[in-house]
């Protein structure tokens, strides 16, 4: 597997050796992490297997397959087929916009046959890749030069722009701050980003107008949310004292009250981080803190071992959204952010997500596998 | 993990710039990636820290659904009199509360509000409901019907605490006893606060209710006796105690003017003072019971002892005058029964002074008493090194010394108890309980007291002490209160101590009665043989058949050891004085 040898010549790996090359650790620590999901989701529906968990099961069976065929896909497909895969997210997000179905107040949602999609979750899988092909094709220079950015400025802008129509502002900003991360890793100055963040802070009081009431009413709840106790600030307050109540080892399995007697809303997605706290307690909540930790601390390590930038800049990005998701939910549960609906990542209750996050480490087991693999940095030089 | 780290070493930096390709956008990466993974790393400690906070921490202004558990004050146990009569118990009350910033439109909520609860102000409410707190209490125990209508009222913001009232289904009887509690249940006064650790135990709902030492009817009778000589004799104040001399029980307790516990804050301050227990005075001739007592225990006299009273005393500059003068030379007996000072300070001078002081303490009158109320007087008495000769010759009559009456009710009931001194106390003593008392003077002394002071009520000072079908044996006490610059011949304190029966002392009795005027039935008289005594009477005469202690039998009296009269022999040394 080593290319010491300084020979140009990709590297071909058979099955068995891309088999044996799939960073196994990772892959068991993500699904105890799902297992812990499933167990939650027993809970939450009092002891029955019926509905929430089979369905869940059976999309991490989805998953799992997704997760091994991307695995074992060599990394040039993707590298190769990165732009067209962006431009059918794309598509599909524009689809959405004209005639997609509703659920719960927003636009999110299309239906392919029996299958309903959400593209947006396409979208940060597809954006990423977009973003590495395109950075892995730049000199530092031209990384170091405004109009080169330009580009890539656009492929962030478009979906994020569709997707804050449907309103999705959970999936806008884990697109913005997932591509950020991989502006970061081209190289790209510093000072660029304390810019773009001066003039985001700038553009704070005009997106402010654009912003729904139900989003407007978050973000003052996040800041007193004893103003509507039985409103917006509902959510929060409650989940916070469903968290205190938990102490330090729990109510126990099933034993958690404030989320059974649905004092909780959306507990088997957005809150179920709660639930699991106020059943298994500060020790519980650490412990799946601890499991998120060794699943981002191997994507970073992985990303620092792969030489080639395309396969380290997918790494990171798809490392990067796995943890500004779980950071955004747990920090929305524990009252540190407003709230805004991001599902916990393995855990919370979705199908769409849980392919997607899935596909995206088996991107990053690829990745990894093939990480000596060069890639031609441009079309008319046969370089990596 | 550890493994990867290693091996990123060894493919440190310089390994791949050997290849010399160009590739300055990877080396960049490397550090940026570590600068990432380090805010990975920095983001988690913050997540694990705010996760620690709410589980374990909590924060200080988060209605915790579990609150209303800890702002429920814990129920105190109730209190019931020795025979399991209901004293004080806890109502369950409903106390309205409001939380302001839920409350929709404070001055629409007001006039409602002032609607359901018509003795409210409306302004008052809405500028309550208006503030920026989160909690004001709008009223305490709130009658059912007045939940009612509040709940009716459907208004959001409103809500209820659930409370445990004290009640006092009898209220003036026993008040100073029971002391009261504030609307928040805390004890302020009576055994409510001298046994709050014994009521709010957890543990209490399985022991039951608290039990005193009282007697209710007892209690009644004591209570209504006294008020009608207050009122009779326009006493200022009075005090009395019904007490188990085998056992230091405080059978009935009364202080005068009292209050209603369950409207403590209506009554003046004077009517909260409790004159049996936290006032002390200056008992005057009771005193001598305690002067006889340790003369005839001591051996310093003997029944038969008589002492010169024909002449007033002068000791330094004082001169001693006797009440009820016989100016003749008086037998013990006589001294006692007519009440002599001369003849008890020559006796306390036969005693000395520092028998004298150990003595007393012994009678537990130089020590505050050992009760379970916050209200015990500290006694009054001169410094050990200070106690001159003086100070004995006054002491022996009663001046120059305060207790309280609870001091003075154990003391002398140490004299007729066989000599054996009981703690006073208001819990009911358990019937299986061993009783642990001091000896203070021998039986033989206890026996020649008891003698004494029956032939007080049967031929001297206290004969209007005498209860039909009783025998009663006690003593008068007469104080002159202090005043600005000495003492005050018309503003006294009256006082009696009996005991019956006095053939086997089980109850004693004492009233004291501050500033009685005397009257035309009294004679113009408010000593204590006129005022306090037929309180005494009255009271023994009527508890009695309630406590059930059998009448003396017409022939059942105590032998008369002794001559009334000084008709033997006059001589011995002692009269000399």
């Amino acid at each position: 597997m080593s290319t010491r040898d300084g020979l140009r010549r990709p590297i071909e790996l058979s099955l068995r050796q891309r088999l044996i090359a799939v960073n196994w650790g990772l892959v068991v620590v993500v699904f105890a992490t799902v297992g812990i999901g499933f167990a939650m989701l027993y809970s939450i529906s009092r002891g029955s297997t019926d509905t929430l968990v089979t369905k869940q099961m059976l999309r991490f069976a989805i998953g799992v397959g997704v997760l091994f065929a991307a695995a074992l896909t060599d990394i040039r497909f993707y590298y190769r087929y990165a732009y067209p895969m962006y431009a059918v997210a794309l598509a599909l997000l524009v689809v959405v916009e004209v005639a997609g179905r509703v659920g719960m107040g927003a636009q999110r949602w299309v239906s392919v046959g029996a299958l309903n999609l959400q593209p947006s979750e396409l979208m940060k899988i597809a954006l990423i890749l977009a973003l590495a092909k395109y950075f892995h094709g730049r000199s530092e220079d031209e990384v170091g030069q405004l109009r080169w950015l330009l580009t890539p400025l656009v492929l962030v802008a478009a979906p994020v722009a569709l997707v804050l129509r449907q309103p999705d502002l959970g999936t806008a900003m884990l697109l913005v701050l997932g591509s950020a991360v991989v502006f970061f890793m081209a190289g790209v100055r510093v000072w660029k980003f304390l810019v773009a963040g001066a003039a985001g802070l700038g553009a704070l009081p005009f997106a402010w107008q654009f912003l729904h009431e139900y989003q407007k009413n978050r973000v003052f709840t996040f800041f007193d949310p004893e103003r509507d106790p039985l409103g917006a600030g509902y959510h929060i307050i409650q989940s916070k004292i469903a968290l205190g109540s938990g102490g330090m080892f729990g109510k126990g399995f099933m034993q958690g009250t404030q989320s059974h007697l649905n004092f909780l809303p959306e507990k088997q997605t957005d809150f179920i981080f709660t639930v699991y706290a106020e059943e298994f307690g500060l020790i519980g909540g650490l412990f799946l803190l601890f499991l998120y930790f060794v699943i981002v601390g191997n994507g970073t390590v992985m990303a620092l071992r792969i030489n080639a930038q395309f396969g380290r800049l997918v790494a990171i990005g798809v490392t990067s959204t796995f943890f500004i998701y779980l950071f955004i939910n747990t920090a929305m549960v524990m009252g540190l952010i407003p709230i805004v609906g991001v599902p916990l990542p393995l855990v919370s209750y979705g199908g769409t997500a849980m392919v997607s996050i899935l596909a995206g480490f088996g991107i990053l087991i690829s990745a990894h596998t093939h990480r000596d693999v060069r890639i031609a940095r441009r079309p008319d030089s046969p370089d990596v | 993990m550890r493994r990867l780290f290693a091996r990123l070493v060894v493919r440190s930096a310089p390994a791949t710039r050997v290849a010399g390709w160009r590739r300055p956008p990877i080396e960049t990466g490397r550090s940026r990636l570590i600068a990432i993974g380090a805010g990975f790393a920095l983001l988690f400690t913050i997540m694990a820290g705010r996760l620690i906070e709410l589980t374990l921490l909590r924060e200080g202004e988060e209605p915790r659904l579990t609150a209303s558990d800890a702002r429920t004050p814990a129920e105190r146990a109730d209190i019931v009199d020795r025979n399991g009569i209901l004293l004080a118990t806890s109502l369950k009350t409903a106390s309205l509360y409001a939380n302001p910033k839920r409350v929709l439109d404070a001055d629409a909520a007001a006039r409602d509000l002032a609607k359901a609860l018509p003795n409210l102000d409306r302004r008052d409410l809405a500028e309550k409901l208006a503030s920026d707190k989160t909690f004001v209490w709008i009223k305490r125990g709130l009658t059912p019907g007045e939940q009612n209508a509040v709940h009716r009222l459907g208004l959001p913001g409103l809500a209820f605490q659930e409370e445990y009232r004290r009640v006092y289904p009898h209220g003036r009887l026993a008040a100073h006893v029971l002391g009261f509690s504030s609307v928040d249940n805390e004890g302020l006064a009576g055994v409510e606060k001298g046994l709050e650790g014994l009521l709010k135990t957890p543990v209490r709902d399985l022991a039951g209710p608290l039990a005193l030492s009282i007697d209710l009817r007892v209690q009644h009778v004591l209570t209504e006796e006294l008020g009608e000589a207050v009122g009779q004799f326009h006493a200022i104040g009075a005090a009395a105690l019904v007490t188990d001399v085998s056992t230091g029980e405080i059978i009935a307790l009364v202080s005068l003017p009292d209050f209603d516990p369950n409207h403590p804050s209506a009554m003046p301050k004077d009517a909260l003072f409790n004159r049996a227990t936290l006032g002390i005075y200056e008992m005057g001739s009771t005193f001598k019971a305690f002067t006889v007592a340790m003369a005839l225990d001591s051996g310093a006299a003997s029944l038969a002892s008589r002492y010169d009273a024909t002449e007033p005393m002068k000791i330094s500059r004082f001169v001693i005058n006797d009440y009820h003068a016989k100016r003749r030379v008086l037998t013990v007996p006589e001294v006692f029964l007519y009440s002599s000072n001369i003849g008890a300070a020559k006796m306390a001078l036969d005693v000395g002074t520092k028998r004298q002081q150990s003595y007393l303490r012994a009678f537990g009158l130089l020590d505050p008493a050992t009760l379970e109320l916050p209200e015990v007087g500290k006694p009054m008495s001169p410094s050990p090194s200070q106690w001159r000769e003086i100070n004995t010759v006054t002491v022996a009559y009663g001046h120059g010394v305060a207790v309280s009456p609870v001091q003075l009710a154990e003391g002398v009931g140490a004299i007729v108890n066989a000599g054996v001194r009981m703690s006073s106390t208001l819990v009911k003593r358990p019937a299986d309980a061993p009783l642990a008392g001091r000896r203070v003077i021998s039986s033989e002394a206890s026996r020649d007291m008891r003698q004494l002071m029956h032939q007080v009520v049967s031929k001297g000072t206290g004969t209007k002490a005498s209860a039909p079908g009783y025998s009663v044996g006690g003593k008068t006490g007469t104080a002159e209160k202090t005043g600005v610059g000495g003492y005050r011949t018309r503003a006294l304190l009256s006082s009696f101590v009996g005991v019956f029966p006095i053939t086997a002392p089980k109850y004693l009795v004492v009233v004291i009665l501050d500033e009685p005027k005397g009257n035309a039935r009294t004679q113009g008289y408010a000593t204590g043989g006129w005022t306090a005594a037929p309180v005494v009477g009255r009271v023994v005469a009527r508890i009695g058949p309630l406590l059930g202690v059998a009448p003396n039998a017409p022939d059942d009296v105590l032998p008369e050891r002794t001559v009334l009269a000084a008709s033997a022999p006059a001589g011995g040394s002692r009269v000399s004085r």
